[in-house]
């Protein structure tokens, strides 16, 4: 992977760029199918192309995940290399239609682990999130119209009869330790006809044929252009965008769902020692972690309650609330969102917090996702999304994003910041309205040029981390971009 | 619920701030008062409690404008704390917040003072005061979680006075008030600022704050009544 380094920031070039619209939608995942006979070399195309596009979030996908599991009697015959596994019939194809489905949105999904030695599923799955392009491999790939259907292209790799019984064997016999006159018979038995009867009449649902598969490396060459010519397309100028919009836009009123702290003179107290750029690290850390605690009991105050009545130790009763949904988890938008999990701990002992890595490219200023986890129960859970600023609002709509292709229902979070522009405010509510949002302050202004929240306080993270870049700290004036 | 007698309190006396009544507030409070809650729970959750009270304390403060530069090259019109302030417990239940108090204000100067019922005449009695030197400089938090009838509050606010603290320079923080508590001291000491989280209905024959909680000091610290 390519490295970017700029001031004292390093970055591997994975991010992965918007995959959605700054009305939050998400654009169609590309799909690729590639189908051909057992052994014609459709794992080894996948993969030329995946390595060729050279872009990060490509995921290949085998149709073998979505093998039937057997019945006691079918997994018998199959130790008797008596089972027809290269029958259509073999694999799940509503399972894969709706898993390539979710793909196609943008969901996170769970890929079943099939287990070859025991022919069922196992329980464990293989979660799959944030791929911009799907490529999708295996016999029956162009099989299935459904399946079919969500392609955006299809191929399929023609090898000769000869050479892929020559390469199965070699497979099966040196690699697999299975005994020849096995692999033949079975050869003869099931993959030879499944071949002419139902594999090789798909290259009509084809767009593109390879013939001779791997060694054909023109065809590949071409295929991996016409990709990346789609996905180019799509690309979206996104920061400069929601900049753009004029404050005049963004009125504050009429957004039912942002809740922003009543401006006492202690708060400002508070935003006066944070904004100052003499303030120390050791103040800043401390007044702003304040700040925070603030931010976070008003956002609790957003979860439902529900009344409740306690008897307190006079033995009196007391019509009291209790916080209904108990499942509650905090995700931070690294690096600043971080800045608030000790704030968050503070009011929620305990509580689970995930974290997304999202960091504006160097060089277009574009937002970046480069890392993701979560807790387990995440889309059961109300979401405390914590980011310390908001500028544009990318970081925001990015994180918001994931957490929706999470299945996190849009009403279950609450945005929480310390400080926003009224273009960030106005990008998520426009795109996200069931979503919740507390700041403790709203600033008037966010610089065209370079993005900075005005009058604003500088860059969050290197402050509170102390990572000024070296000619910052020596007193010019050149926070870097924030998100 | 909060009703109309906190209502009724807070309409009568201006001076009397009550925290904003959030579900979140009411679910604190809820956890607190029930019997149930083991001390753990009982700590963590009247830390929170105070903390927010400490919160709306200090912003009872007065400010002077201050005008700032940020990192952005940007003015920003802001405001500088004024005056020097300090911390005063009424043990032992007022020492539970002082935890609170540096939470939000490192390093901050805390006075004691001992205050205990005399069974015989049910008359509050000084037993103890250790106050920082300057403290009639100062702007006073004095702390406790509880405002019954106002009696030990009335005695240590006028120790106090007696160490030259300015009336109007005192700010009450506690948790829970009778309404009974709260005339007393507005009664005795008009230009002192009360900051609490809830009002009860009033006290029982016990002279307990009813619903109340119990005895606030005897659940955070682990000790029988």
């Amino acid at each position: 992977m390519g490295m970017l380094r700029k001031n004292n920031l390093l970055l591997t070039a994975s991010g992965r760029p918007p995959w959605y619209t700054s009305k939050g939608k998400n654009l169609d995942v590309f799909i690729v199918g590639v189908a051909g006979g057992s052994a014609s070399g459709k794992t080894s195309v996948a993969e030329v192309i995946l390595k060729s596009l050279n872009v990060p979030w490509v995921v290949i996908l085998s149709m073998d995940s979505f093998y039937k599991p057997l019945t006691p009697e079918q997994s018998a015959r199959a130790f008797r290399n008596e089972h027809d596994f290269d029958h259509p019939n073999s694999f799940d194809y509503e399972l894969l239609f709706k898993t390539l489905q979710a793909l196609k949105q943008g969901e996170k999904v769970d890929i079943p682990i099939y287990d070859f030695k025991t022919h069922s599923r196992t329980n464990r799955t293989q979660r799959v999130y944030g791929a911009n392009v799907v490529i999708f491999e295996g016999i029956f790939a162009l099989y299935d119209p459904a399946v079919l259907s969500l392609m955006d292209m299809k191929i399929f790799v023609d090898a000769d009869g000869d050479v892929r019984l020559a390469r199965r064997l070699q497979r099966d016999v040196s690699e697999r330790g299975r005994d020849l006159a096995g692999v033949l018979a079975q050869y003869q038995r099931f993959v030879k006809p499944s071949y002419e009867t139902y594999i090789h009449p798909t290259m009509r649902n084809a767009d593109v044929i390879v013939p001779r598969g791997l060694a054909n490396q023109r065809a590949i060459h071409l295929i991996t252009q016409m990709i990346t010519k789609q996905l180019r397309e799509s690309y979206l100028n996104f920061r400069w965008e929601l900049a753009r919009v004029p404050c005049s836009e963004c009125a504050l009123t009429d957004k039912p769902n942002l809740t922003v702290l009543p401006a006492t003179n202690q708060l400002k107290g508070l935003h006066t020692i944070i904004r100052n750029r003499d303030t120390s690290r050791h103040d800043f850390i401390f007044y702003s972690e304040r700040l925070c605690t603030l931010v976070v009991e008003r956002g609790l105050s957003l979860l439902p309650f529900t009344d409740v009545t306690v008897t307190t130790p006079t033995g009196a009763p007391y019509a009291g609330q209790r916080l209904q949904s108990p499942r509650l988890c905090g995700v931070s938008i690294l690096r600043a969102g971080s800045t608030m999990e000790s704030g968050l701990r503070k009011v929620c002992k305990d509580i689970a917090v995930g974290k997304i890595l999202i960091q504006s490219d160097p060089v277009t200023g574009e937002p970046k996702l480069h890392y993701c986890k979560f807790p387990r129960d995440l889309a059961t859970s109300y979401v405390l999304l914590m980011d310390a600023l908001v500028g544009t609002g990318a970081a925001a709509l990015m994180a918001i994003r994931v957490l929706l292709d999470h299945r996190v229902p849009e009403d279950h979070i609450i945005f929480l910041n310390l400080l926003a522009a009224p273009q960030g405010i106005h990008a998520v509510t426009k795109a996200f309205p069931q979503v919740r949002i507390v700041s403790s302050m709203v600033d008037p202004h966010l610089s065209v040029d370079k993005l900075y929240i005005e009058p604003g306080l500088g860059n969050f993270g290197d402050r509170y981390f102390g990572t000024e870049p070296a000619e910052s700290a020596t007193g010019s004036n050149t926070p870097t971009v924030l998100a | 619920m909060t009703g109309a007698k906190a209502l009724e309190i807070t309409q009568k006396y201006p001076q009397v701030h009550l925290l904003e009544q959030t579900q979140q507030l009411k679910a604190l409070l809820t956890i607190i008062r029930d019997q149930n809650t083991n001390r753990g729970d009982f700590i963590f959750y009247s830390d929170r409690i105070i903390r927010l009270l400490v919160e709306e304390g200090l912003n009872h403060l007065p400010v002077v404008d201050n005008v700032i530069e940020t990192p952005t090259g940007s003015k920003y019109n802001g405001v500088d704390f004024l005056g020097k302030i300090c911390g005063v417990s009424i043990m032992r239940a007022g020492e539970a917040m002082e935890q609170g108090l540096r939470d939000c204000c490192r390093s901050v100067r805390i006075g004691k003072i001992l205050i205990q019922r005399d069974e015989e005449t049910a008359e509050a009695k000084l037993y103890y005061a250790k106050l920082p030197s300057d403290i009639s400089s100062r702007y006073v938090l004095l702390l406790d979680p509880m405002l019954a009838t106002g009696g030990s509050a009335i005695r240590a606010i006028q120790v106090l006075l007696d160490h030259g603290v300015e009336e109007d320079r005192i700010l009450f923080l506690n948790l829970l008030c009778a309404p009974e508590g709260v005339a007393a001291v507005v009664l005795n000491f008009p230009k002192l600022q009360i900051v609490t989280s809830d009002i009860d209905d009033g006290l029982d024959e016990h002279r307990f704050i009813t619903p109340g909680l119990g005895d606030f000091g005897c659940r955070y610290f682990g000790t029988d009544d």
